[in-house]
């Protein structure tokens, strides 16, 4: 089964780093590997370091820090040869880099799958260093590759000036869709599509933890089961329409047109189609969503409703 | 006490100005003992007159301050360049003129290998010599149809695949990723840049350059590239230093018939700066006379010719969108300066002038910061430098290495494509740094372009580009400075000048030793001055006798 790539970029001082933080700090039942250009001020244990010879450190939870020193694609690699491979895989990329080149190495490799490209942005700053005349041009490269983007540090700014550079962001990165955050708060699913699993709710995850990330009410997610297979024609049209308080969804659906059960995977504007592995399950659709993302009923209507009517 | 030799010579140039010429030098103990007429250096007791240099020209062992040790190791693979290249055993590969005659021989290579899978790869290929069309999947069809086939081209930022390659690699028509190229119908030329979809071929093909350069064939190659070219010592500017690799050059560079010295820069965009700096304390304490560890190599961005250097307004003469950064400038900001304050000596790619700018910047706040004298940080490459960048470097004691082979390899594609007629005449200004008094060296940057000094010093006196257009006229400098540029002016930019880069007393006894006298040689013909072998430490190695 290949293992999703997700890539964080941003431009230093973006927050990437404290938001990898807060993923690693959070229980997420997943096993996943990040990629660093250096462990810096990533919180993992400096004993650990010097125990794992310098270059890969393997958490009590399973999980994976390593660094790429001057070549990614080695330190990958070195990765899917594990005896134990990691179950998705999350890039941070350099502060100048253009992150879309770094996942192409999950379309081509068939132990690898792109998952999203996530760029965060400094709430404060983004508009300031897109200005700039060394890296301005690279910022825009950034933003325009990204599938999300998180708005970070959004605290430092008051709602109007919120407002102001979202929707500045959104010209900018016109393929991506825009969720606000603060201190790189941001649930593991929008990270990893983890949550979004079909195999369990993904209200476990918040309803298990034991302390805020304060970012429950900064986001919503929203589950449907799919009573019988979809129109896939219908269904495209339909993930087309969707608004763009929808940051990501995943879920397994069947079509009528063809045999099979299906994994869809939707961040930001980019979906993907691909064939099912593993037990079967219901059908089922989970989405995650900024605040105002509508809810079940809508959602429904949207995803299901084109169908209903063509049954009636 | 160890034997003393006087080599007598036709003559011997020594880049030392109280003495510039003589016609024996004294070794002893790997050193020079004295320089001048027998007379003059054979007052210290006992010694053997060694005259077999007698109708040659010596010079000090030439000084490559910008080259790879992949030169050495990339001669593993078949040579199919449009200029001839002399290999390490001396052979000479003579340059293939056509797409059609590089297949011809891939395809007599094929021939003779075993049936099996192993790949065949060629390096040195350079598209622009054919302008009439690209390599593509049906010239290499002719190769083999099985066989995995790749050709690295000249940068190594390119490569063509065989059909079986991009099989292996994933790559079709259907795949849309950077770094592929495709024909009008969208299916793949076979073509890949610097992308995934080249780690992927590599990947394919088991190529791994790393592993390959610390293997001791490489610098076994190189030390024979060396002797054919004068060089005694030579950087490798660009080394992650892993264990293995510094455990290899430790053991490697202490036997007996090595033959130069090398200075493996420490990649220090690697890893952090404090560990990085931690790092070089420690490698430092292995330096012996032929390793020496200390220079610092950071990078800012991409090159030229392939569109990735950052440059300033007005950018691409064709339009291209600017260049990527490799390392930001507020990285660069932060390394130079750790590495400024913990006293090393940093050297910096800069290809692009906009690039330029940003080292300059930032070595000018590493020295408001921390003030040191002498510190002799250096732009690497520097290509498109104008005026008041080399006034700024002047006034802030920054040295620059010139990459002016590329005057005559890429010259004409920067007159037409990247810097434009007007710009172009300022690439690498060996006249303007030495008129402002800026330090320089010149450099090959091998296996980028061929090792050769003497090859580098023509290039920056002729400034001719490969089709012969005379570029910047302005900026060519004489043959005596060129050849002061490839031995103190590089020994000094890596502050070796102290020990080598002259024929002095107390310096290292290490000679280029040459048939003619490059100095009566028309500058037209500097190129061609043939060289014979090299002195390392009084230890003599002729290029004929290579083994």
């Amino acid at each position: 089964m290949a293992i999703p790539l997700t890539v964080i970029g941003g431009f230093l001082g973006a927050g990437k780093t404290t938001l990898l933080n807060h993923l690693l700090a959070q229980d997420t039942g997943l096993r996943f590997a990040v990629v660093v250009n250096d462990f810096g001020d990533l919180a993992v244990d400096g004993d650990l370091l010097a125990a794992h010879g310098g270059d890969t450190v393997t958490l009590a939870n399973g999980c994976i820090c390593c660094t790429m020193g001057d070549d990614l694609f080695l330190a990958l690699m070195k990765l899917l040869r594990r005896d134990d491979p990691p179950e998705h895989i999350l890039v941070e990329a350099s502060g100048v880099a253009d992150p879309r080149p770094i996942a192409d190495v999950a379309v081509l490799h068939p132990g690898l799958t792109p998952d999203a490209v996530v760029v965060l942005a400094d709430a404060e700053l983004v508009e300031e260093k897109a200005g700039d005349q060394y890296v301005g041009d690279t910022i825009h490269r950034q933003l325009a590759a990204a599938d999300l983007v998180i708005l970070n540090k959004c605290d430092l700014l008051d709602d109007y000036d919120q407002n102001e550079v979202q929707q500045w962001l959104a010209e900018q990165a016109p393929n991506a869709s825009i969720v606000r955050a603060r201190r790189g708060e941001v649930p593991a699913a929008l990270l990893l599509g983890s949550g979004l699993a079909t195999e369990r709710p993904p209200k476990d995850h918040d309803r298990d933890h034991d302390h805020n990330h304060g970012h429950e009410d900064a986001f919503r997610s929203v589950s449907l089961i799919l009573p019988a297979p979809l129109a896939e024609a219908d269904f495209l049209e339909a993930i087309a329409a969707l608004p763009k308080s929808v940051l990501r969804s995943k879920g397994i659906v069947r079509f009528k047109e063809r045999p099979g059960r299906w994994v869809f995977q939707l961040v930001g504007h980019r979906h993907e189609i691909t064939a099912a592995e593993g037990p079967a399950s219901p059908d089922r659709l989970v989405f995650l969503g900024t605040p105002d993302m509508p809810g079940e009923a809508t959602l429904r209507r949207i995803v299901l409703g084109i169908e209903e009517e063509k049954n009636d | 006490m160890s034997e003393t030799v006087i080599f007598s010579a036709r003559k011997i140039i020594t880049m030392n100005n109280y003495q510039a010429e003589a016609s024996h030098v004294a070794v002893r103990e790997g050193r020079i003992l004295g320089v001048g007429a027998l007379d003059d250096v054979s007052g210290w007791g006992d010694y053997r007159l060694d005259d077999r240099f007698a109708d040659k020209v010596l010079l000090p062992g030439f000084v490559e301050g910008h080259c790879h040790l992949m030169e050495g190791s990339i001669w593993r693979y078949h040579y199919v360049g449009y200029h001839g290249r002399t290999g390490p055993d001396g052979t000479v590969h003579a340059g293939l003129d056509s797409i059609d005659a590089v297949t011809d021989k891939l395809a007599r290579i094929e021939a003779e290998m075993p049936d099996d899978d192993t790949p065949l790869v060629a390096w040195g290929f350079d598209p622009i010599y054919f302008p009439g069309r690209r390599m593509d999947l049906s010239d290499l069809d002719k190769v083999s149809s099985k066989r995995h086939v790749v050709v690295l081209h000249s940068n190594l930022h390119l490569l063509n695949a065989s059909r079986s390659v991009l099989a292996a690699a994933n790559i079709t028509a259907a795949v849309n990723i950077l770094g592929i190229a495709k024909h009008a119908d969208g299916q793949p030329t076979g073509e890949l840049q610097e992308s995934a979809a080249k780690d992927m071929a590599l990947d394919a093909i088991g190529l791994d350059y790393d592993t390959e350069t610390s293997e001791k064939c490489a610098l076994k190659n190189f030390g024979r590239l060396a002797c054919q070219t004068g060089v005694t010592t030579a950087t490798d500017l660009h080394n992650s230093l892993s264990e293995e690799m510094v455990g290899n050059l430790v053991a490697w560079t202490a036997e007996d018939d090595f033959r130069f010295r090398i200075l493996p820069a420490f990649a220090g965009y690697g890893m952090p700066a404090g560990q990085g700096v931690a790092r070089l304390a420690e490698l430092v304490k292995l330096n012996t006379d032929k390793l020496r560890f200390g220079l610092v190599k950071l990078l800012t961005d991409g090159s030229i010719q392939g569109l990735t250097g950052r440059l300033r307004w007005p950018g691409y003469y064709n339009g291209a969108p600017n260049g990527v950064w490799n390392t930001g400038p507020d990285q660069i900001d932060a390394m130079v300066q750790a590495y400024h304050d913990a006293g090393h000596q940093i050297h910096v790619h800069t290809n692009g002038d906009e690039a330029s700018e940003v080292v300059i910047n930032a070595i000018e706040a590493a020295l408001a910061k921390t003030p040191r004298r002498d510190h002799r940080h250096t732009l690497q490459h520097c290509q498109m430098a104008d005026e008041s960048q080399y006034r700024r470097m002047a006034a802030l004691g920054v040295g620059v290495n010139l990459f002016s082979n590329h005057i005559y390899y890429w010259g004409d594609e920067h007159r037409a494509k990247t810097m434009g007629p007007d710009r172009a005449k300022r690439a690498n200004a060996a006249a303007t740094a030495q008129r402002l008094g800026v330090p320089f060296a010149i450099h090959s940057d091998a296996p980028v372009t061929p090792l050769g000094p003497l090859f580098t010093a023509w290039c920056a006196v002729n400034r001719l580009t490969a089709s012969g257009y005379l570029l910047g006229p302005n900026e060519r400098i004489s043959s005596a400075e060129a050849l002061r540029a490839i031995t103190l002016g590089a020994a000094y930019s890596m502050k070796m000048d102290h020990d080598i880069g002259s024929i002095e007393v107390g310096k290292r006894a290490d000679f280029a030793v040459l048939e003619e006298d490059p100095m009566a040689v028309a500058p037209i013909d500097l190129r061609d001055v043939p060289v014979w072998g090299t002195v390392l430490g009084g230890k003599v190695f002729a290029a004929q006798e290579g083994t």
